[in-house]
């Protein structure tokens, strides 16, 4: 019945074909599949580990993060790759993922003028959340690193690596060892 | 077998049916921005309704057919021309081998389809072919069209040979003042009551910043009672937000997935195909109307189409 189901942060929504169904049915429908236990049961992806290069050539805003957070950059890499993430959503781009940590920290925000181009597999952080970008595109998250995995490939299924309530680690990894993995990715 | 870029236009893709059912993960709709000029486009070459076709911005484009085909246009083009001379709009036309294929330039409205008989070739994802610019994905190679491409179709696929008209009583009249209804918005309370009064009372005017993802919305400010600190939520396509500097904005067919400033409004899906009607200029009433009333709008709608079109959905 229903042609998308899409959640927010706190929030979801569906889209229907008013043709087939009125608002009011569709409520109504919406409404007792809330009921339903089997409805609420969120299926939970096995935890990843996602391997991200943190040198300075991915990373343009590294070290003034790692200022402002009072840390040195090796202890703010630790930091980062140390946490747990939830994929809160994807939204924004196919496939581009919205984390969340459990530590409180320092609030980075957003930069206070978008990048053009942030690169596809650049990971952002504002604080406790990060966010992977799954296409090369504008963006305004500061900038800590670069994942070689493929966020987004339409000829897989799912085609997103990553989906809601997701558990998420970083691995570091080297330059070289990114080049490698990237070779292996299919165009 | 292939239809060869002379002259690209501003942003001409390959558009079709939009992709559906992977919004929760971040997919957006994608498809022609004018689903009912696509229709009326594909069903003149005897295609379905969200076959792909080639969808036309603003300026005028010329292809060279390099093998025999039939085509049709509708939608905002001023004319069509093959060889220099004026073919009609709305008609199955014929383009021999070595034809060049001119599509004037909108005077008013913004986007046209050139439909084409044959079986045009996408790139496919996610059960469809339409181009999604905002990630390079689908149609051909996921990009707008450039001078020197050869849009191909496939060997054998052929193409109708009598000819049909669109009835005149189907053909969108092109205008660049619309009314297009509206229902609230899940958000709307979070506007002050003065602001919800003007939205709806007020015309506004569509800016500068205008493509296939969003439109900005000028006129007097919407203003919100207290700046409503929103967590992202779901944003379709006929989506308008309203940002804290009072100017909104309406979500095209390449609308993001979510969004995190309040939903005021939504297109109703009867006049949802006008937004990829609206050019930089175009003037706009919104009118807002009841859910029970725009499922009513919308069945009307298609029990008109249907006679013409068969079943068809719009988008």
């Amino acid at each position: 019945m229903w042609q998308e189901v899409v959640s927010g942060l706190d929030s979801i929504a569906v889209q229907f074909d008013p043709a087939r169904i009125t608002p009011d049915e569709a409520i109504d429908l919406f409404r007792q599949q809330l009921q339903q236990p089997q409805a609420a049961t969120v299926t939970q992806a096995r935890p990843i580990t996602i391997p991200v290069c943190y040198d300075k050539a991915f990373a343009p805003d590294r070290d003034w993060i790692a200022q402002k957070m009072g840390l040195s950059v090796e202890a703010l890499l630790r930091w980062h790759s140390g946490q747990q993430f939830t994929v809160t959503m994807l939204g924004f781009m196919p496939g581009f993922a919205y984390l969340q940590c459990s530590e409180d920290v320092t609030e980075i925000g957003r930069l206070p003028k978008p990048r053009q181009k942030v690169v596809a597999g650049s990971i952002g952080i504002i604080g406790d959340q990060s966010c992977i970008y799954s296409f090369s595109s504008p963006g305004g998250w500061p900038i800590i690193g670069r994942t070689p995995d493929r966020l987004f490939d339409p000829d897989q299924d799912p085609p997103a690596l990553l989906s809601a309530n997701q558990l998420v680690s970083f691995q570091p990894i080297s330059r070289a060892e990114f080049d490698t993995i990237a070779k292996e990715q299919p165009e | 077998m292939t239809l060869k870029v002379i002259k690209p236009g501003l942003q001409t893709t390959l558009q079709g049916a939009p992709f559906s059912g992977h919004r929760h993960l971040g997919m957006p709709a994608a498809g022609a921005a004018d689903c009912l000029s696509l229709a009326l486009a594909n069903h003149l070459v005897g295609k379905l309704a969200g076959a792909i076709a080639i969808e036309i911005t603003l300026d005028d484009v010329k292809f060279a057919a390099e093998h025999p085909t039939g085509i049709a246009v509708t939608g905002a083009a001023a004319f069509v021309r093959i060889n220099g001379k004026d073919r009609p709009l709305h008609q199955l036309i014929h383009a021999k081998s070595g034809d060049e294929i001119h599509v004037g330039p909108a005077d008013k409205g913004c986007r046209s389809y050139l439909a084409v008989a044959r079986e045009i070739v996408g790139r496919s994802l996610l059960g469809g072919q339409s181009t999604y610019l905002g990630a390079g994905l689908g149609g051909f190679q996921g990009r707008a069209l450039q001078a020197g491409d050869s849009v191909q179709w496939i060997e054998g696929s052929t193409s109708p040979t009598t000819s049909k008209q669109t009835p005149d009583g189907l053909r969108p009249v092109l205008s660049d003042k619309h009314i297009i209804r509206v229902t609230a918005g899940p958000e709307i309370s979070a506007l002050t009551s003065y602001s919800q009064e003007i939205l709806f009372g007020q015309k506004r005017k569509i800016g500068l910043r205008a493509n296939r993802m969003g439109l900005s919305l000028q006129g007097s400010p919407i203003e919100q009672e207290n700046a409503l600190q929103m967590k992202s939520a779901p944003v379709f396509p006929g989506t308008m937000q309203c940002p804290p500097d009072g100017e909104p904005f309406l979500l095209g067919p390449d609308a993001q997935t979510t969004g995190g400033y309040p939903r005021i409004a939504q297109v109703v899906r009867a006049d949802r195909h006008l937004i990829g009607q609206l050019r930089p200029g175009s003037e706009i009433q919104f009118v807002k109307i009841g859910n029970g009333r725009a499922t009513e709008i919308y069945r009307q709608k298609l029990s008109l189409l249907t006679p013409w079109l068969g079943a068809i959905n719009l988008w």
